[in-house]
């Protein structure tokens, strides 16, 4: 019971990266019905970054922010604060600037040619990780503190660490927050307005191109992020780790419905639960298998995923 | 060539192959009347690429290696130049023909060289399985061993049966979920052949029990080895890596095959109904094409070919292993047929071969002459996939159709005999120049899935 | 082509009973017989139990204004929809057909192959194949050959694509399209697509031709043309046509029999000129339509 509880932690700590970057795919579906397969690259590009900003230079960093378990906690959140906006901001530029050099000149070619584009992006970017971070995984040293913080409540059989608390701190509120402004602003009423018919949209005055180019920046962003949290968390990161990653993320995507901003946490958080649980009671090797097993399951028995789609109509 | 010339029976059959072989002489001395630059440059160009590997590895290579560097291919690379020629020519089929996009198509190949290495290695004899026939072997050798030129067709029809079986659950989907679907299978069957190797399940079933207990069925990461190499028997010539560019030409007959069985496939019946699939599928089932069995054939079919490159992968290499199969070969060879020309047969070969070349051999070239003469400057094999991003990239841009797409389909109607439809035409032939979308491609795009609502099958 | 009336009797065809309204021509004498068909989308009910038949050898015309149920209506004689309840039958055998509580339909190719051919409201050519291999397709329900003969050029695969050629040709010539054979479809001027897609549906060798809008988009003079053209096709290959059209000037002057559809529900059904006086079409439907023609004119 203690060991299913302790997977199913580690499988939300997982769900969570995978929703983060699982909302950039399910977004520019939905808004230009493009398998974005660069996604996952830009969230590696994302990871690489915040090594390179984080690591320190005698294993091939900048060490800029160079953060070890020794900071100071104060200290320590300011420069990880540092390094999310920086990590951010520039995985949010390159995902407007892909979109504008892969995608908008092929708006309204035939629909093979985007996705062919994106996997010749998805390609650029994988040698870019490759020229800046090396044929090898890099590393980090774990910066939290190991410390069990249900130890505090008595119980010891089952941990949860500060990085597991961490990967919650970062990214629930940013799942809230895209919520909120595809639900609530003006410029995310554009998007689900674009999402729904982009003539109309453009007719009754819809900035669409600008809308998309916010579309493909919020996704960056938060690919950006989840890159961020994958590397504290993980304390791990490689040039192709974009591939295996963006196929899960995709697949929680669809797994929720693709297009849905909800279904996408929803498949994600229990896409983490199917990682976990494999890697603890199958066998880690057959796990990537699994993912795929329930992502065709789902396309073949039901292709609009468990919340159908409410982003956009169309797929 | 009229109906009634045509008898029945094989004698007819056979009689209609000889004056097809005596019209490619007079086809020929028609091509070098009416377009004769054309003819003598792509007459030369087919026996450049036909003597090429003799010649290159008989006096090339050794020029190139004591005088003046050259990045000329070697024996292996031509030899996987004709793999990958009969592979793009199978992805031509499922995604150039019938338009389905297929991003997993490496399993075809994977599974067509665990064919092989199942069908012609030691690899059972830990089971006790030791079984010989026609097999380039020593009696008494343990292990499964039958021969490349048996190999070949069992490998063709297992793999596809799988074609068809992983075609099957996806007849409904369309446009990039069929892309992810075959993407997830091409990533599942290389797992499946790295992971299966210890076994251990009992299955009772009725008076049929199976046990085993950590059996090792794929080799598991190290794969399976020794395979055995294609053996001609009278010439007394085994295809391996040592017979020099012997199995090129071994690689050109079975490309050669493949290019017959496609283009008798791509000028038939079938071939219109794929096409007409790919056009517009709904229309076509309206117009009584038979949609999950034109689209099953197309998966089983272009599977098939990936069946003979896997296996002739596996007997040359003389090993197999899961590594060789991953997403990045799908990519590869749909590449090529993109760069060559997506429905074009001669296109995706052109493409293959370019690929191969450009992959093995000029790349590391330029990489060797860097190395050489300006150290200082990176090595460019290290921008392998950079290269490969971009041409996508500006391809995608600037030449969707790629370098030879399809053309207007001439020859055909000449071949049978109604050249008079040519002569009363008033408009020239080559009318594909101002298309702008590659064919497979409906301007409006593919949608997901079949209209289900009235609301999206209004302009029905 | 001289343009006979609704009565041609040329050589061939039966004489068409007086009256052609659904329910009361014989069973024998019918091509389509369609009971109680309703199809409903979730809470749509797009066609509401309607009956219809379609004599042999008719020219009938299915008329409504925009979403009246009438391309749902053809969608399912020809297969693409299952109908929510009902029966169609087409030559005796059945399209649409309850078995137990299930409706049972056949597929699309099935129905192509029993002999109906149809044409689309926007037309759906396959754009990069030829004019001829377009018609080739159509003609590939009726064809014998397997793969494997493709592979092989058996002897019986080659003469069958000789004859498909030979066919093939008659019918583009039929439409006067035989000098564009090799022209790629999505290359033809508009009417050329028009009358190849109706050469594509006579490959499939119907005994029922469905034109959803054969005269969208056309003037005048195309639009006469059209319907003589229909005409001939009765009276030379003998025929039968089912008709969805706008354009009034066409449904009155070619017709043998109009129904109307209004909501998903026959609202009238009759002779042309019947039709038009019936004050219920007038209000559902013709007012508004007959200004539209005449503004158009």
């Amino acid at each position: 019971m203690d060991q299913l509880i302790q997977t199913l932690i580690i499988g939300l700590a997982n769900g969570l990266i995978f929703a983060l970057v699982a909302l950039g795919y399910t977004l520019v579906y939905g808004i230009i019905e493009l398998i974005n397969f660069a996604h996952g690259d830009v969230f590696m590009i994302g990871s690489v970054i915040s090594y390179g900003l984080i690591a320190p230079k005698s294993s091939g960093g900048l060490g800029i922010f160079e953060i070890t378990s020794g900071t100071p906690a104060p200290l320590m959140v300011i420069q990880i604060l540092a390094v999310l906006v920086i990590t951010v901001g520039l995985t949010a530029l390159l995902n407007v600037a892909i979109e504008r050099v892969a995608y908008r000149p092929l708006r309204n070619a035939p629909k093979l040619a985007p996705l062919i584009s994106a996997i010749g992006m998805s390609f650029v970017l994988q040698n870019i990780g490759l020229i800046f971070a090396g044929p090898n995984q890099r590393t980090i040293d774990n910066i939290f503190p190991t410390t069990n913080l249900l130890s505090y409540f008595g119980i010891n059989s089952v941990q949860l660490t500060v990085s597991q608390v961490f990967v919650g701190v970062v990214t629930v509120p940013l799942l809230f927050a895209l919520t909120w402004f595809v639900a609530k602003t003006r410029q995310g009423r554009a998007m689900r307005a674009t999402a729904q018919d982009p003539a109309t949209a453009g007719l009754m005055g819809v900035d669409v191109n600008r809308t998309i180019a916010i579309t493909f920046l919020i996704g960056g962003a938060l690919a950006g992020a989840a890159g961020v949290v994958q590397i504290l968390y993980n304390n791990v990161t490689v040039w192709n780790l974009g591939f295996r990653f963006g196929l899960n993320s995709f697949t929680a995507a669809v797994l929720g419905g693709i297009g849905n901003l909800k279904g996408a946490v929803l498949g994600a958080l229990i896409l983490g639960q199917v990682n976990a649980l494999s890697d603890r009671y199958l066998q880690a090797n057959w796990t990537n298998a699994l993912v795929f097993a329930v992502l065709i399951a789902i396309l073949v028995f039901r292709p609009t995923g468990l919340l159908g789609q409410q982003l956009a109509d169309r797929a | 060539m009229t109906a009634s010339t045509i008898g029945t029976g094989p004698g007819a059959w056979f009689r209609h192959i000889g004056s097809t072989v005596a019209g490619l002489g007079q086809a020929y001395r028609a091509g070098l009347r009416d377009r004769p630059k054309r003819t003598v440059a792509l007459s030369v160009l087919v026996a450049v690429l036909l003597l090429y590997p003799y010649v290159a590895h008989t006096w090339l290579a050794a020029f190139s290696r004591n005088v003046f560097p050259l990045p000329l291919p070697d024996d292996t690379v031509e030899t996987f130049m004709t793999i990958f020629a009969i592979m793009a020519i199978g992805l031509n089929i499922v995604a150039g023909f019938a338009g389905l996009l297929d991003l997993g198509y490496v399993a075809f190949y994977a599974i067509g060289a665990y064919v092989a290495a199942f069908l012609a290695s030691p690899h059972w004899a830990t089971l006790g399985l030791n079984f010989i026939f026609l097999g380039n072997v020593d009696q008494g050798t343990p292990g499964v061993h039958l021969p490349f030129w048996i190999v070949v067709p069992v490998a063709v029809i297992v793999v596809a049966t799988f074609g068809a079986l992983l075609g099957a659950p996806t007849l409904r989907l369309r446009g990039d979920y069929l892309a992810i679907v075959t993407l997830g299978f091409g990533e599942i069957v290389p797992l499946v052949f790295k992971n299966l190797s210890q076994v251990t399940l009992s299955v009772v079933l009725g008076p049929l029990k199976i046990s085993m207990d950590r059996v090792d069925l794929t080799g598991g990461v190290q794969g399976i080895n020794p395979i055995d190499s294609p053996f001609l028997p009278f010439l007394n010539i085994k295809f391996d890596a040592r017979a020099g560019f012997l199995p090129v030409y071994l690689g050109i007959f079975l490309l050669l095959i493949a290019v017959l069985v496609a283009r008798n496939l791509e000028h038939s019946r079938i071939g219109r109904a794929w096409m007409a699939i790919r056009e517009d599928e709904t229309a076509a089932e309206m117009m009584g094409v038979n949609t999950v069995r034109t689209k099953l054939l197309a998966f089983a079919l272009g599977a098939s070919f990936a069946g003979i490159a896997g296996a002739y992968q596996a007997s040359y290499l003389g090993a197999t292993t899961s590594d060789f199969f991953d997403f990045s070969t799908s990519i590869l060879v749909l590449i090529m047929i993109i760069l060559g020309g997506i429905g074009n047969i001669w296109g995706v070969i052109m493409g293959a071969i370019t690929l191969v070349f450009v992959n093995s051999t000029l790349l590391p070239y330029i990489g060797q002459q860097v190395q050489n003469y300006a150290p200082s400057l990176p090595n460019p094999a290290q921008y392998n996939f950079l290269i490969l991003g971009v041409t996508l990239l500006l391809m995608m841009r600037f030449r969707p159709q790629g370098f030879l797409p399809s053309r207007q389909r001439e020859a055909e109607l000449t071949a049978h005999g109604l050249a008079h439809v040519e002569a009363e035409m008033g408009v020239p032939l080559d009318m594909d120049n101002t298309s702008v979308a590659p064919p497979g491609q409906s301007e409006t795009g593919m949608d997901a899935r079949a209209p289900e609502t009235p609301d999206e099958a209004r302009d029905l | 082509m001289t343009a006979q009336g609704n009565s041609a009797a040329s050589a061939g065809q039966a004489v068409l009973p007086e009256n052609l309204l659904t329910r009361s021509v014989d069973d024998a004498a019918l091509l389509v017989k369609a009971r109680g068909v309703t199809k409903a989308f979730g809470g749509l009910t797009a066609v509401n139990n309607v009956d219809f038949d379609i004599p042999r050898g008719s020219i009938v015309s299915l008329i409504g204004p925009n979403g009246a149920g009438k391309t749902t209506f053809f969608n399912m004689i020809t297969g693409y929809y299952v109908a929510t309840a009902g029966e169609i039958t087409f030559d005796g055998q059945a399209i649409v057909t309850r078995k137990g509580n299930k409706i049972r339909s056949l597929k699309p190719h099935e129905v192509t192959a029993l002999g109906i051919g149809r044409t689309f409201q926007n037309i759906r050519l396959f754009g990069t194949m030829s004019a001829l291999d377009n018609v080739r397709v159509g003609l590939n329900v009726h064809l014998k050959s397997r793969w494997w003969d493709s592979v092989l050029r058996t002897p019986s695969m080659l003469r069958e694509e000789q004859a498909t050629i030979a066919e093939s040709l008659a019918l583009l010539e039929l439409v006067d399209l035989k000098d564009r054979a090799d022209t790629w479809a999505r290359n033809l001027p508009y009417g050329d697509q028009r009358r190849l897609e109706i050469a594509r549906a006579l490959a499939t060798r119907p005994k029922l031709l469905l034109l959803d809008e054969p005269t969208a988009g056309m003037n005048n003079s195309e639009t006469r043309e059209m319907t003589d053209f229909i005409r001939k096709l009765r009276s030379e290959i003998g025929l039968t046509v089912l008709l969805i059209e706008h354009d009034m000037r066409v449904v009155m002057g070619i017709s043998d029999r109009v129904t109307v559809l209004d909501h998903g529900e026959v609202i009238a059904e009759g002779r042309p000129a019947e039709v038009r006086a019936n004050p219920r079409v007038i209000e559902a439907y013709l007012g508004r339509g007959a200004a539209e023609a005449q503004a158009q004119g």
